[in-house]
């Protein structure tokens, strides 16, 4: 594994991978993924000859069928921006649970502070505070939710940090905190009817929008800043960073309370696209952003993987869901492949990466 | 002697009846909205009784929990205990495990696998599931009828949780209609589970509109599931005059939805209705007195003519 690793923290650690990049394999994987889909289509007799990916009723002015090219991205994309957190909070070494109830929470608290005032001309029957709280500029609740998300991050970045107790723990307990949150915030009522500018957030295709949008900030900041030289650093040693005069008490703190407030980001999103909130939002998300970038290649124990390979996990995910519809598989089956395809690309991984080291 | 025992007796006669009844009430999760309807039903109606003491936990859609809650009831001495079951198939336990501490018990909205042999002092408070999902079905198949296309119609099926026996019941209610010679004409093209979840009925939407084939009806199992179909539909151009969508609860959500002429047709449960006559019932077992051990709130079908009466109701 620590074959020519020299310079600083992971980011020349492995020259073998330099020449096939890991980014590559997930690529190849999803192209195969959309190839068999496309066979099933073909072979499979209810199916009409129908294709997955490209436009055979001339429905589109282009070879493709764009409506699946969107929802293949558009359902992946609200999990994907809570991906590049947990990506971070994986490649730092840590791990992050929280992220789905965090979701919920924050969901709840935000659309309090986006609600309007006049429904159909109806006062808004889920109002959740008085009058003063009606059709607030949109701003108001992004910050509140972007603040909650900090405060969550903050608190579980401190506990692993200071306390040293371990992250699956701190965010086990966070994860418990936030769904008790989100359900004492109205007693369980759900929150609904927002303001025109904050439905816009969440409207159409802006959640790709964000979602590219913050992958490409997250990209930066992980290749190409000192911030993101610090968390491969501290995730392939933890010790070797501490001595090398790397602040990692309080670099943990701030990975953790960036990938909190991504979270929250994305229950701004989820709620401006589903016109509402609800406590029990954001189940397993958690789960599926770890698994997002997990097929990312992304490495459980620290200092390898990017935001290029979630991205794409992400992407394979959205081929993956679209492709049962599309088939038209029985609900039944659908969790069952899902749970064999995460482990497989995962035993693949594993594979590819002990042959790479052999023959290192 | 005699007299003074029988005075003691009398004093302490008097002293219970005096003291709060207690109603120990476990609910399924806190975190669905029906329910929530139901809960705070409940918690409202009790709370408007003097000397009613109503204390409501969450079994987090866990049976092992449910069943240790309702044990926590007995131990600590509640008067009543009401159950909203997890788990429809598991309550054989709860009620061996009331009626062994004679404590009346009550179960509210999903029906107990054990509904015809239950104990005495037990009883089912709900609305009957085979209502729902047949009166927005028919109501469906009467509107395309009118909408001239008896002549063939496609149409999806949003399903909620599959582990839950409203969503096979109103899958199965739908089926029947379709059954019927009167409207047979629909075909249903794909169904799929959305889990109850808006969000996920959304991106289930948008991947049958992807695939291009026309359709003129959706049924949903629950209101969020057609709010989240007509979301979808409405992002990518359908007009919601060409469609006809149905759901089941009456939500606040949902009538603004029609309102607004998105959604067809819904089916009210009274989910408060429910809260309230599951703590009369418990309140009655308490006291010793005479209790139907099946009492049914009925389900009502509304629609754009008739949603002004139920505006102020869920």
């Amino acid at each position: 594994m620590a074959e020519a690793s020299h310079g600083v923290g992971g980011l020349t650690y492995d020259k073998s991978k330099r020449s096939w990049p890991n980014e590559l394999n997930i690529f190849i994987a999803l192209i195969i993924i959309i190839v068999i889909f496309e066979i099933l289509g073909q072979v499979l007799p209810y199916m009409n000859g129908q294709s997955f990916l490209f436009d055979t009723q001339d429905r589109f002015n282009s070879i493709f069928n764009e409506a699946r090219l969107r929802i293949i991205i558009l359902q992946v994309a609200i999990i994907g921006i809570i991906s590049l957190g947990v990506t971070q909070v994986i490649i730092s070494g840590g791990i992050d649970l929280s992220s789905g109830p965090l979701v919920g929470a924050a969901a709840m608290i935000v659309m309090s502070f986006a609600q309007t005032e006049l429904v159909n001309g109806n006062p808004n029957p889920k109002a959740v505070f008085g009058d003063w709280a009606f059709d607030l500029p949109v701003i108001i609740p992004v910050i509140v939710g972007l603040c909650f998300g900090a405060f969550i991050g903050a608190i579980n970045g401190s506990l692993i940090a200071f306390t040293r107790i371990p992250p699956f723990i701190a965010t086990l307990g966070m994860f418990l905190i936030c769904r008790g949150i989100a359900q004492w915030w109205t007693k369980g009522q759900p929150v609904s009817f927002p303001t025109e500018s904050f439905a816009w957030l969440g409207s159409g295709m802006m959640p790709v929008v964000w979602f590219i949008l913050l992958a490409v900030l997250c990209h930066i900041a992980l290749r190409y800043t000192v911030y993101g030289k610090h968390t491969y650093a501290i995730g392939s040693n933890e010790d070797a960073a501490r001595m090398s005069g790397i602040n990692v008490k309080r670099h943990k703190v701030l990975v953790y309370m960036i990938a909190s407030m991504l979270a929250a980001f994305a229950a701004i999103i989820l709620s401006s696209k589903n016109l509402t909130a609800q406590t029990g939002m954001g189940q397993f998300y958690e789960l599926f952003a770890i698994a997002m970038a997990v097929i990312g290649g992304v490495s459980l124990t620290g200092g390898r993987g990017s935001i290029i390979g979630t991205v794409l996990g992400a992407m394979v995910f959205g081929a993956i869901q679209s492709g049962f519809t599309y088939i038209k598989l029985d609900a039944f089956y659908q969790l069952m492949a899902m749970g064999t395809i995460i482990i497989s690309a995962v035993v693949l991984d594993q594979w590819r990466q002990q042959r790479a080291a052999s023959a290192a | 002697m005699k007299k003074l025992l029988l005075t003691a007796g009398l004093t302490a006669l008097i002293g219970t009846t005096a003291m709060a009844e207690t109603i120990g009430a476990s609910i399924a999760r806190f975190d669905d909205n029906f329910l929530t309807v139901m809960r705070n039903g409940m918690v409202d109606y009790a709370a408007g009784i003097d000397g009613v003491d109503l204390q409501v936990e969450d079994a987090t859609d866990d049976v092992a929990k449910q069943l240790d809650q309702i044990n926590n009831f007995i131990a600590s001495g509640v008067d009543a205990i009401i159950v909203n079951a997890v788990d429809t198939s598991a309550t054989e336990a709860m009620s061996q495990a009331a009626a062994a501490a004679g404590v009346p018990l009550v179960y509210v909205n999903r029906e107990p696998i054990n509904v015809d042999t239950l104990p005495d002092n037990q009883a089912f408070v709900a609305s009957n599931e085979i209502e729902s999902g047949t009166l927005a079905a028919f109501e469906a198949c009467k509107m395309l009828r009118a909408a001239g296309k008896a002549g063939g119609a496609n149409g999806y099926l949003l399903m909620g949780q599959l582990s839950n026996q409203a969503a096979v019941q109103r899958t199965k209610d739908v089926d029947d209609v379709l059954g019927m010679d009167m409207c047979n004409f629909v075909n249903i093209i794909d169904r799929q589970t959305a889990e109850w979840s808006r969000d996920k009925a959304q991106d289930l939407m948008t991947n049958w509109l992807s695939s291009g084939e026309s359709f003129d009806v959706v049924f949903a199992n629950n209101d969020e599931m057609a709010i989240g179909a007509i979301q979808a539909m409405k992002a990518n151009g359908v007009s919601m005059d060409d469609v006809v969508v149905v759901g089941v609860d009456a939500t606040q959500d949902a009538l603004v939805a029609m309102q607004a002429g998105d959604l067809d047709a819904t089916v009210f449960q009274d989910a408060f209705g429910q809260g309230e006559g599951s703590v009369d019932a418990a309140l009655a077992l308490a006291r010793g007195e005479d209790v139907d051990q099946k009492v049914y709130i009925p389900f009502q079908l509304v629609t754009p003519d008739n949603i002004d009466d139920f505006l102020s109701k869920n």
